[in-house]
C-alpha cells in the first residue's frame, strides 16, 4: 500500500548528483569529433601518399636518359628484366605488358560478366528461397577464396584441361590465367548486379505481369534496363579488379612479355612484371627498378579511372524510384 | 459495325494462344538456362575443393603443422612459421585498421556537417574511400615498400648485411666472448656500433650470459689459471676477440622498418581499411533512426548517442565486416610479397616487430613455384589449412549475422 509518509525513491542519477559541467562535456564532444575526423582524413592521406609515391618514384624512371615517354607509351618491346646490367640495351615499351593484361582481362570478362549477370538475374528474379539459401553462401565462399589459391587451381586444373582441347596451350598461358581471374570476378559481378536488380521496385515488375508479360519479359525488358547503371558500374569494377589482379597471373600467366593477342601464349601482365622484378632482387635505385613504378602508375591510372567512371555512371544514370 | 481497332476485331484465338504458350515456353527455357549458369559456380567450387583436397590431403599431418620449410627435403617441410606469421599479422592488422576504420565510418555516417565546405570535404572523403577500395592491392604493396620499408631512403640506403637507420628501443648490443670455462660466454656492451668485433685487452665491467653485471677478468698465457669455477666463468683470454650479439625484445623498433613484420602488417592494414570502413558504414546505416532520435531527445550529445546507442546496436554488423576483412587480409599475398619478397626459408614465427615473417599465401606461392612435384602437393596441403581457417572465420561471421537479424528489424 502506498502511504504518504513513505519516502519517494528518486532515480539513481538524481540521488547520486554526479552532474558534469556542460563545458567539459562539450569539450570532450569536440575532442571526439576531431579524433573521428582525423581518422577520416587519414584515408585521404593514404590516397595522397599513393599518388605522391608513384609520381616521385616514376619520375626517377622518366627522367632517365635511356627512357622517353613516347617510347614508353608506344614501344613494342619490354626487356627490363632480360638486359639486367646493360641498361643501354634495355627497351621500355609498355605495350607488351598492356597486351598481356588486356588478354587476361578480356578472357576474364568473357567469363565473369555474362555468367555473373545471369546468376544475378536468376537469384533476384527466379530462384526460390531454398535455392537462394544454397547459392548465396556458395558465392560468398567463392568470393572469399584467396587469389593465390585460384592461381594454383589454374596450373593444377585449368591448364591441363585446356591442353586436352588444344595442344597449342602451354602450362603457362593467358587463357588459363584469364579463366581463373574470371572465376575470381564472378561473385563480385554477381553480388553487385544483384544489389542493383533488387533495388528495382516491385511495382515495375507487377506492372509487367499485369500486362501479361512473362518472367523473361520482366527481367530482360524491364528489370535489367532499369538497373543498367548499377550493372555497368559492377562491370567496370570487375574490370578494374581483373586488371589489378596479381597472384593468379604471377602463377599461371607466364613471364614472357610478348606483344601479341594470342590467348594460347604466355602473357606477362603489368602486375606480373612487378612481381618478377621484385623476385629478381634488382638493386634499388637502378632504371629497371624504377620501371616498376612506371608500370605501377600506369596500372593505377587505369584502375582509378575505371573506378571513377563506374561511380560516375552509377550516380549520374541511377534511376531514382520513390 | 463497331469502330474497334482492327487488332481487337480480328482476333486469331489459336494464334494468340500459341504465341502466349511460346512465350511461356521461352520464359521457362530462360529460367532453366539461368539456373544452369548459376549452378556452374557451385560446380566450380566443388571441383576446386575436390581437386585441391585430393592433391593435398596426404601431406597434412602433425609434422606438417609443426615444422618449417625445408629446402632440401620436402618430406620434412612444414608450415608452422607461416601459420604463426599469418595469425600475428592478422592481429596487427586488426589492432591498427579496426579503430581507424570504424572511427572513419562513424564520422561519415553519424556526423553530417552543415557547413558547405565541411559538407564538400565529407563527400570527398566518401568518394575517396570508394576509390581506395578499387586500388589494386599490389599498389598498396608498393606504397608499403616505399614508405615503410625504405622510407624514401631518408635514413640512408638500405642494403643487405649492413645496418643502417636509427634504432629507437628494444635492442641491446654486446660483443660476445667465450670465457675460459668454454661452456659460458661473457658480454661486453657495445660503445661504437660501427665496429663489428672487439678485442679485449684489460679487465672491464661487463655482463654474463644472463645479462647480470660482472667484472670481466683477463688471463694472460703463463699466469696461473683461476681455479674457482665462478671466477673461471668470467675470465677470458688476453686479446680474445668477440663477435657482435644483438638481443632484441619483441617491441624492438627502428626506422626505417625494413622488410619486417611491422611493415607487412601496416601495409595489409592499408589494404583492408576501405573494406572495414564500407562494411561498418553499412552496419551503422542499418540501425533504425528512431533509436538515435530517442537518445538525442533524452538530451545526449551526438558522441554519447554514438557510444551508448548506435555503436552497440551496429556492433554485430561491424564485427561481421571486420571478420570478413580479416579473412581478406589472411589470404592476401601480393602486398606482402612486395614488402617482404618471396623468401619462405624462415624457421620461426616473427620474434619481434622488425623480424621478417612468412605468411601462408606466400608459402603457398613459393611452394607452387618450386619445380619439385612434392612441394606442389605440400602447397595444396597448405591451401587446405588456409581454407579451413578462412571457413572458421566465415562461420563466426555468419553466426554473428544471424544474431544481428532480430535487432536490425
Amino acid at each position: 500500500m502506498l502511504s504518504v509518509n513513505e519516502k519517494i525513491t528518486l532515480p539513481s542519477a538524481l540521488t547520486n548528483k554526479r552532474f558534469r559541467s556542460t563545458m567539459s562535456s562539450r569539450l570532450s564532444e569536440r575532442g571526439m569529433v576531431f579524433l573521428l575526423a582525423g581518422c577520416a582524413t587519414l584515408t585521404i592521406g593514404i590516397t595522397v601518399a599513393i599518388i605522391f609515391m608513384l609520381i616521385r618514384e616514376s619520375w626517377n624512371f622518366f627522367s632517365s636518359e635511356y627512357v622517353s615517354l613516347s617510347s614508353f607509351l608506344f614501344g613494342t618491346r619490354w626487356t627490363a628484366l632480360q638486359s639486367a646490367g646493360r641498361i643501354e640495351d634495355a627497351e621500355f615499351g609498355i605495350l607488351p605488358l598492356l597486351s598481356g593484361t588486356l588478354r587476361v582481362t578480356i578472357i576474364a570478362m568473357i567469363i565473369a560478366l555474362p555468367l555473373g549477370l545471369m546468376t544475378a538475374v536468376y537469384l533476384s528474379e527466379f530462384a526460390s528461397e531454398r535455392i537462394r539459401s544454397i547459392l548465396k553462401p556458395v558465392l560468398e565462399i567463392l568470393a572469399g577464396i584467396p587469389t593465390v589459391v585460384l592461381g594454383y587451381f589454374a596450373i593444377l586444373v585449368i591448364s591441363p584441361t585446356l591442353q586436352i582441347f588444344s595442344s597449342s596451350f602451354g602450362t603457362f598461358n593467358a587463357t588459363s590465367a584469364g579463366i581463373a581471374v574470371g572465376i575470381l570476378c564472378l561473385p563480385m559481378v554477381c553480388s553487385l548486379s544483384e544489389d542493383a536488380l533488387s533495388a528495382v521496385p516491385r511495382a515495375l515488375r507487377e506492372g509487367v505481369y499485369g500486362l501479361g508479360g512473362t518472367k523473361l519479359d520482366t527481367s530482360i525488358k524491364v528489370v535489367i534496363p532499369a538497373a543498367m547503371s548499377g550493372i555497368v558500374s559492377a562491370f567496370l569494377l570487375a574490370f578494374s579488379r581483373a586488371i589489378g589482379e596479381t597472384m593468379v597471373v604471377a602463377l599461371a600467366a607466364g613471364t614472357q612479355a610478348n606483344f601479341s593477342l594470342n590467348p594460347t601464349q604466355p602473357a606477362q601482365t603489368m602486375t606480373g612484371f612487378i612481381v618478377e622484378m621484385l623476385k629478381s632482387e634488382s638493386e634499388y635505385g637502378t632504371v629497371p627498378y624504377y620501371s616498376l613504378y612506371a608500370v605501377a602508375i600506369s596500372l593505377f591510372i587505369l584502375t582509378f579511372s575505371m573506378t571513377l567512371l563506374g561511380q560516375y555512371i552509377r550516380r549520374r544514370y541511377q534511376e531514382a524510384y520513390q | 459495325m463497331s469502330d474497334l481497332p482492327k487488332a481487337l476485331v480480328e482476333v486469331d484465338r489459336s494464334a494468340e494462344l500459341n504465341r502466349a504458350r511460346r512465350r511461356q515456353q521461352m520464359s521457362r527455357w530462360f529460367n532453366l538456362l539461368c539456373m544452369m549458369i548459376a549452378l556452374l559456380s557451385v560446380v566450380v567450387l566443388v571441383v576446386l575443393l575436390f581437386t585441391i583436397g585430393y592433391q593435398g590431403w596426404s601431406s597434412i599431418d602433425g609434422q606438417f603443422l609443426t615444422t618449417a620449410h625445408d629446402p632440401e627435403d620436402p618430406e620434412k617441410a612444414g608450415m608452422y612459421p607461416a601459420i604463426m606469421g599469418s595469425v600475428l599479422i592478422c592481429l596487427l592488422c586488426a589492432a591498427t585498421a579496426l579503430p581507424i576504420g570504424i572511427g572513419s565510418a562513424v564520422f561519415l555516417e553519424e556526423f553530417r556537417p552543415q557547413h558547405p565546405v565541411l559538407k564538400w570535404i565529407h563527400g570527398f572523403v566518401q568518394l575517396n574511400i570508394s576509390n581506395l577500395a578499387g586500388v589494386p592491392s599490389i599498389v598498396y604493396g608498393l606504397l608499403g615498400l616505399t614508405v615503410f620499408v625504405y622510407m624514401f631512403q631518408v635514413f640512408g640506403k638500405l642494403e643487405t648485411n649492413h645496418v643502417s637507420g636509427v634504432d629507437f628501443w628494444g635492442i641491446r648490443r654486446y660483443y660476445q666472448i667465450i670465457s675460459l670455462d668454454s661452456s659460458s660466454t661473457v658480454l661486453v656492451p657495445v660503445t661504437d656500433t660501427s665496429e663489428s668485433t672487439f678485442q679485449i685487452t684489460e679487465p672491464i665491467k661487463g655482463f654474463n650470459a644472463q645479462e647480470r653485471p660482472i667484472q670481466i677478468e683477463v688471463w694472460k698465457r703463463g699466469e696461473p689459471r683461476p681455479t674457482d669455477p665462478e671466477v673461471l666463468s668470467r675470465t677470458v683470454r688476453m686479446n680474445a676477440r668477440g663477435g657482435l650479439l644483438e638481443l632484441k625484445a619483441w617491441y624492438y623498433f627502428r626506422l626505417p622498418f625494413g622488410p619486417s613484420f611491422l611493415a607487412a602488417g601496416l601495409t595489409l592494414a592499408l589494404v583492408i581499411l576501405p573494406i572495414i570502413v564500407i562494411a561498418s558504414q553499412e552496419a551503422l546505416r542499418a540501425v533504425p533512426p528512431s533509436l538515435r532520435e530517442a537518445s538525442l531527445g533524452m538530451g545526449s550529445t551526438q558522441w554519447q548517442t554514438v557510444r551508448n546507442v548506435t555503436l552497440p546496436a551496429a556492433l554485430p554488423g561491424v564485427l561481421t565486416g571486420a571478420i570478413l576483412a580479416m579473412g581478406r587480409a589472411i589470404g592476401e599475398a601480393a602486398p606482402i610479397f612486395v614488402v617482404l619478397g618471396g623468401n619462405i626459408g624462415k624457421r620461426t614465427g616473427p620474434e619481434n616487430l622488425m623480424d621478417s615473417v612468412v605468411t601462408m599465401p606466400i608459402l603457398i606461392f613459393g611452394w607452387s613455384e618450386l619445380p619439385v612435384e612434392r612441394y606442389r602437393q605440400l602447397a595444396a596441403g597448405a591451401i587446405i589449412v588456409l581454407l579451413v581457417i578462412l571457413l572458421l572465420m566465415n562461420s563466426v561471421a555468419i553466426y554473428l549475422r544471424q544474431r544481428m537479424k532480430p535487432t536490425a528489424g
